[in-house]
């Protein structure tokens, strides 16, 4: 499903070189669930990014779903996230002009696929919005807001799934419902997880476990 | 569907209203000016057929076949006829002994007459003008004041004209296309066609003018000239318009330059607005472009979505601004309605497209580049916002649109030299107020490390900062505040250009004719009634004959564009009359000279007759004076004012030297409506004196004058909202980037109060400094237009100079005040997690 090889990723700040990521490699099968965890500046989110075919790697090889990705021109990237990725963010990341209905459509849209109102209606249901589709982003608490994300993530039915702190910005209650509806939706569709966290006790509800410590990724056991 | 209710909740929330604001004033300024200049041409062509009496003239020295005319009325064509002849007219009196006679100029029309507008008459000699639809019955005549005076008659005597008697029934006092009539300023008189075979004056032989006056459809007479044209005589032509009224009409071109100048402006500031706020669009955009990529969207999507977004924006501008620009045409041509006096014709959709074309081309120079850096967002902002973001600035649109706009400028004004001092005034501005900017604030700086307030050393450091940015927001703020400037301030111009000379006490007669032996006791009377004349010049008659000793003939100057196709008025002057201006050449000085003592005399020349005749110093004119030469050099070179009102010449002379010809004097004078009977004295003491009434003239440009400067006034508001849209987008912008720097402030424990005063401290400098630039540039430009656009003594107008910097700085920090509020309510949390 996932594999990584000899990754690393170089910046230029100023006119100095930072290497964030040095010589990753690790492979993660369809279904499973695993998390990455590590020190903020470790690289968590870099390689977040590079799996997700967000940014491209300064050398090594990425192959999601068989697809070189490293090979792929940006928009064929795109094309590629819109067929099989979702994701969730720390920050929920809704577009603050759309309607929660409308957020979680967004991804169809996206990929001009058909029915886009009833599935996006169908998935609110599922993270108990449907009485909320037509609130704006503004109108609804930060759990509410992770919950909608939620559904878009979900709403296009990916093979894989990303997601970034998805509980960082939310307090321990609101947290733990949308851990709950996280591994849930995962554990119905057989959607392989990707996930970045500080908190061990999410980390603990996936299969596997790699840690980050300067750039460099090891599978804890 | 979701992307219109999408732009509309962008529309609503305000993120997108600026961008749509500044669209839609852009298409409603070109669109309204456009519009209003197009239908006023039409209105005006609509207007000058009014003195033709009709919409077509066929002019012949005898009677057109009568079946012409059938075919004309049969093609649905109303139809008049004119003939005018001189004549002879009796006055009667009691005793046939004081019955006086007078040579009259005497038009016959028939019943339809006029087919367009209306004969004006009086009751009373020099009494008030009533209008009538058409002209005297049968068995009457109308004569002019003059005729009345000259004969000394009233209304309501009898007359003879060759074997008739006709009843003198009413005072004439114009006619319609009185001007196109033989002898315009000889006595007059109009009697009805049916009476002329009555008198028996037309004979074979008589020298008669007819007219035959045609009014219908455009198809109709269209067609109708096709089927005359193979059978008309070469005696046969048809009358062409001539503007005869060029006060009216320059008073109009210098309305229409105005306008047009004002478009521009309005379009560059739109743009400017277009390019600001598209540019903060942008910003405002880039997180959810990363997360639209995140989701799977591609470049071409992203750049589709938005050029989308502009299509709709762009339609819903045109359809908005169409509906201003016809609302504020309707306004404008309300304020000149009874200037126009007409029904305005229906506008065109040129207008409306110029205006959709001008929206869309700055949408695309101004908007499109922004948009097309957001397309190269990279998606791993949605992880990481410290991602570098592609920021070229805005050196890029500005070359672009700076192109599109001189482009659009040129394109409906028509006109090389507005566009270019437009264009390159607002260069010159900009880099002017850069300069100024950064020289302003590097002094400042250095002065602020000895200021002991910590708020005007942040306020200053602020702006040092971020010195670039400030001065080209400063620079577009200085633009839009100089267009506004100097359109208010032309506005002032150009009404007192006016007014001046509809002063109290312009002439409103003018006298010619006036022989040598009647000048004392014309002066007598003057002085005896205290009536104040412009002086009383001489004037000989000649004709041009040689340029540089080639005949006027073989020239490639058309004699009749230039004016010289017929005598003109010669005349001599010690010294520069008052209101002539020297431009070229030296004026001669008080030695006398006469045509005999050389070669060649001086001659001083108007300007506008030797730009048109290719003459200047040095060049040699020879005149045919009643069969004598008379050669001259060109020594100077005058401008004048037409419009004034007093006796001008094309060619002036030295005192004196053209005393061996035959000469007559003119003068114009001022006489108030109850004053007029002087005229019935005058003018019977000394017959042979011609009259000239300006005073329909003068009122009509009263009339004017108020009409347009309501007109103009309208077209300053225009110009004041646009130069507040650039305002406000600007400072948005400033503000949008004063956000983290004020969460960290507050954030460190900076009160309210403290940032409050940074901020009103920083846009009060930018304010006043770019009122400053804006006065030095709209002075500027303002002398570069009356120079050379607008042909007026250029004049430097110094209270600008204070009272811009002080209203700018005002107007900059209460919009600040005003937009920053929230920003200084905000918590400083929710500032840095950028909500």
């Amino acid at each position: 499903m996932i594999r990584v090889d000899n990754v690393s990723k170089t910046v230029r700040s100023g006119s100095e070189e930072l290497t964030i990521l040095k010589g990753i490699s690790m492979e993660i099968k369809a279904g499973q669930s695993v998390a990455i965890v590590g020190a903020s500046g470790s690289g968590k989110s870099t390689l977040l990014g590079l799996l997700a075919g967000l940014d491209s790697p300064s050398s090594g090889y990425i192959h999601l779903q068989g697809e070189d990705v490293t090979a792929m021109t940006e928009d064929e990237r795109a094309a590629l996230r819109a067929r099989a990725v979702g994701f969730v963010f720390q920050s929920f990341q809704l577009l603050p002009t759309l309607t929660a209905l409308e957020n979680v459509m967004l991804p169809l849209e996206l990929s001009s696929a058909k029915g886009a109102r009833e599935r996006a209606l169908e998935l609110l249901e599922q993270v108990g919005l449907s009485a909320r589709a037509g609130h704006y982003p503004r109108q609804l608490s930060g759990g509410e807001q992770q919950r909608v994300a939620l559904a878009r993530a979900f709403v296009v039915e990916p093979d894989i799934l990303f997601a970034d702190e998805p509980t960082g910005n939310l307090d321990a209650v609101n947290g733990g419902h949308i851990e709950e509806l996280l591994f849930a939706m995962n554990q119905q569709r057989g959607t392989t997880l990707v996930l970045v966290t500080h908190e061990p006790h999410l980390a603990e509800l996936c299969e596997r476990r790699f840690e980050m410590r300067d750039g460099q990724l090891a599978e804890q056991h | 569907m979701l992307q219109l209710r999408r732009l509309l909740r962008e529309i609503r929330g305000g993120e997108l209203l600026l961008l749509a604001v500044s669209l839609v004033l852009a298409v409603a300024s070109v669109a309204g000016i456009a519009g209003f200049a197009e239908r006023l041409k039409l209105a005006m062509g609509e207007r000058s057929l009014y003195f033709l009496a009709a919409d077509q003239v066929l002019v012949s020295p005898s009677p057109l076949p009568p079946e012409w005319l059938e075919k004309a009325e049969n093609s649905g064509i109303s139809v008049a006829k004119t003939v005018s002849f001189r004549t002879m007219v009796y006055g009667s009196a009691a005793d046939p002994a004081d019955e006086k006679m007078l040579l009259v100029a005497l038009r016959a029309v028939s019943d339809r007459y006029p087919l367009l507008g209306t004969v004006q008459f009086s009751d009373t000699v020099y009494g008030n003008a009533q209008e009538s639809a058409g002209g005297p019955p049968r068995g009457e005549i109308w004569l002019d004041s003059r005729a009345f005076a000259m004969l000394g008659i009233a209304p309501g005597a009898e007359v003879e004209v060759g074997e008739a008697r006709l009843l003198a029934s009413r005072v004439l006092v114009d006619e319609p296309d009185r001007s196109s009539s033989i002898n315009v300023y000889g006595p007059r008189a109009l009697m009805h066609s049916g009476d002329v075979a009555s008198t028996g004056v037309v004979q074979p032989g008589s020298v008669v003018d007819y007219r035959y006056l045609f009014a219908g459809d455009t198809a109709q007479l269209d067609s109708f000239a096709g089927w005359l044209e193979p059978k008309m005589l070469p005696s046969h032509r048809w009358r062409t318009l001539t503007d005869n009224q060029p006060a009216l009409a320059q008073s109009l071109d210098r309305a229409e330059s105005y306008m047009l100048l004002a478009a521009c402006l309005a379009v560059a500031l739109a743009s400017a607005a277009i390019a600001l706020s598209a540019h903060r669009y942008g910003q405002q955009n880039i997180d959810r472009v990363a997360l639209m990529k995140s989701l799977g969207a591609s470049r071409r999507y992203i750049l589709s979505f938005y050029a989308r977004q502009g299509a709709v924006l762009l339609g819903l501008a045109v359809l908005m601004g169409g509906l201003i620009a016809e609302a504020l045409q309707g306004l404008l041509f309300q304020s000149i309605a009874q200037l126009l006096n007409v029904e305005v014709p229906a506008g065109s959709w040129r207008p409306l497209l110029t205006g959709a074309i001008t929206a869309g081309v700055c949408l695309l120079c101004f908007a499109a580049p922004p948009l097309w850096r957001l397309s190269r967002v990279s998606p791993m902002r949605v992880l990481r916002r410290d991602q570098e973001q592609d920021n070229a600035g805005l050196a890029m649109p500005l070359l672009l649109g700076g192109g599109a706009m001189f482009g659009l400028m040129l394109w409906f004004s028509n006109s090389v030299a507005l566009s270019v001092a437009v264009m390159l005034s607002s260069v010159v501005l900009l880099l002017l107020a850069a300069a100024l900017v950064l020289l302003c604030i590097r002094g400042a700086r250095s002065l602020s490390t000895r200021m002991a307030g910590s708020r005007q050393r942040l306020a200053i450091s602020n702006i040092y900062r971020r010195r670039y940015g400030n001065a080209f927001q400063l620079g577009s703020i200085a633009l839009a505040l100089m267009s506004l400037l100097s359109v208010f301030l032309l506005r002032e111009m150009l009404l007192k250009d006016w007014q001046s000379q509809l002063a109290e006490g312009t002439p409103n007669y003018f006298l010619i004719n006036i022989a040598e032996s009647e000048l004392a006791e014309l002066d007598g009377f003057f002085s005896e009634n205290g009536v104040a004349h412009a002086g009383i010049f001489p004037m000989v008659r000649g004709r041009l004959s040689h340029i540089d000793g080639v005949p006027m003939a073989d020239t490639d100057i058309d004699a009749n564009t230039a004016g010289l196709n017929r005598e003109v008025n010669l005349s001599w002057s010690a010294e520069l009359p008052s209101d002539n201006r020297l431009l070229a050449g030296k004026w001669w000085s008080n030695t006398a000279h006469t045509s005999t003592d050389s070669d060649r005399l001086p001659v001083s020349v108007e300007s506008e007759v030797a730009e048109r005749m290719g003459a200047e110093l040095g060049t040699r004119l020879q005149f045919n004076i009643g069969g004598q030469t008379l050669d001259a050099e060109v020594t100077s070179i005058r401008g004048l004012d037409w419009q004034s009102m007093r006796p001008n010449f094309y060619f002036l002379f030295p005192a004196n030297s053209l005393g061996r010809y035959a000469s007559s004097y003119i003068t114009s004078f001022y006489l108030p409506a109850e004053q007029r009977p002087l005229l019935v004295e005058v003018m019977s003491a000394h017959p042979t004196i011609t009259l000239i009434e300006v005073d329909a003239i003068l009122a009509q440009m009263k009339e004017v004058v108020s009409q347009l400067s309501a007109a103009i006034s309208l077209i300053v508001l225009l110009l004041l909202v646009c130069a507040l849209l650039v305002c406000v987008s600007n400072v948005q912008l400033s503000l949008d980037t004063r956000r983290q720097e004020y969460a960290l402030l507050r954030t460190l424990g900076a009160g309210n109060r403290f940032l409050r005063a940074t901020l009103f401290l920083e846009f009060a400098f930018l304010g006043g400094l770019a009122g400053l630039v804006a006065a030095v540039g709209a002075n500027l430009c303002l002398v570069a237009l009356q120079i050379w656009a607008l042909d007026m003594a250029p004049r430097v107008h110094l209270w600008s100079f204070l009272f811009t910097p002080l209203a700018s700085a005002v107007l900059v920090t209460v919009l600040a005040a005003g937009y920053g509020r929230r920003l200084l309510r905000t918590p400083a949390v929710a500032l840095l997690r950028g909500r």
